[in-house]
């Protein structure tokens, strides 16, 4: 299993807590943490299925390498990361 | 350094890592500070009041009543002044050795080119994403240090951004330019005090390294402050080949 986190900033918008998955790839883990949690899923992903522009996903503290596709590999026990950005100052 | 400037830096040349050629390249740098709210404020009386010999504070707003909260660049008789002037005053009974250059203005274009090839470090204090990326694009491309930081409700961020560096990322790298933004603004959604003066201040010290040449900068990481766990986390942000503002260096 591996576990899917969404940062702080990103709960004070729309709160989910850890969710724990069973997925390859980072596309797969997302899609079964966001699975009946359409709202947030609008925040993170647009209505082609294409992560944001403002989020960022890291594996193991790790940025991905593939926005494009979410095809990064997730192994059992890692940490996926989900985390926005910030523009106030 | 005269006696008066060995006895006021006393405390920094006391740190082996920094010592009299540290602090003397803090005289002698120019670091600008984009925004003098939440975040420039810390950052701009923590850089004035270390000995940097100058500071550009750009801003192109003025202070109004629900600034001060948080920004405490500014006091209340400054409600209604140009944020830059109100800073330049403050900074000039913190540190009258730290010249200030106020810009009255959000800088773009040329103007924002300018200014960035003539400093050392660059902050990033602004308050939208539209600014965050021009300055970037101005940073990678004069390639000169960008110490990026945000935040909003209890929440902070804060990274470098090292166009000096062949391995580190831009800001671009990290959250791609796009429309689809989510802005947030302290405004509307409310930003607890002590945030900004934490992610300022840390700003701050990591442009002093920067300028110092001492320690390990926040090149290739990302600081994320959770303020009501009162939790830090840290996270590794690579650089991107395929990155539209600095994949094409030659050296990427």
């Amino acid at each position: 299993m591996a576990t899917v986190e969404f940062a702080a900033a990103i709960q004070r918008h729309v709160a989910c807590p850890i969710q724990q998955v069973t997925a390859p790839t980072v596309r797969r883990a997302l899609a079964a943490a966001l699975l009946g949690r359409d709202e947030l899923r609008g925040y993170i992903l647009d209505d082609q299925g294409r992560l944001r522009k403002h989020v960022a996903i890291f594996v193991d503290g790790a940025m991905i390498r593939d926005r494009r596709n979410l095809g990064d590999p997730v192994a059992d026990g890692s940490e996926v990361f989900v985390v926005q950005a910030l523009s106030g100052g | 350094m005269n006696d008066a400037q060995l006895l006021r830096y006393s405390r920094h040349i006391l740190l082996p890592q920094i010592d009299i050629e540290g602090q003397e390249r803090l005289l002698a740098a120019r670091a600008l500070i984009i925004g003098a709210g939440g975040l420039g404020s810390p950052a701009a009386l923590y850089l004035a009041a270390a000995g940097i010999g100058t500071v550009v504070l750009a801003d192109g707003d003025t202070v109004d009543l629900t600034n001060l909260q948080r920004q405490i660049l500014h006091r209340t008789d400054s409600v209604g002044k140009t944020k830059v002037l109100s800073g330049q005053n403050t900074l000039a009974t913190v540190n009258p050795e730290c010249g200030v250059i106020a810009l009255h203005e959000r800088l773009s274009g040329e103007r924002l080119a300018s200014e960035v090839a003539q400093a050392d470090v660059v902050l990033d204090c602004c308050d939208n994403f539209a600014t965050r990326h021009d300055v970037n694009r101005a940073c990678v491309e004069a390639h000169k240090p960008l110490v990026s930081g945000a935040a909003i409700r209890f929440d902070g961020q804060v990274s470098v951004f090292d166009a000096s560096r062949t391995d580190s990322p831009c800001y671009h790298c990290l959250f791609p330019e796009g429309d689809d933004a989510n802005e947030e603004r302290c405004a509307i959604t409310g930003i607890f005090a002590p945030i900004t003066g934490i992610v300022g201040a840390t700003q701050a010290a990591e442009a002093l390294k920067l300028l110092i040449g001492c320690g390990e900068s926040l090149a290739g990481r990302l600081l994320l402050l959770d303020g009501l766990a009162m939790e830090w986390r840290s996270i590794r942000v690579r650089r991107d080949p395929e990155c539209t503002v600095c994949g094409s260096r030659s050296d990427a």
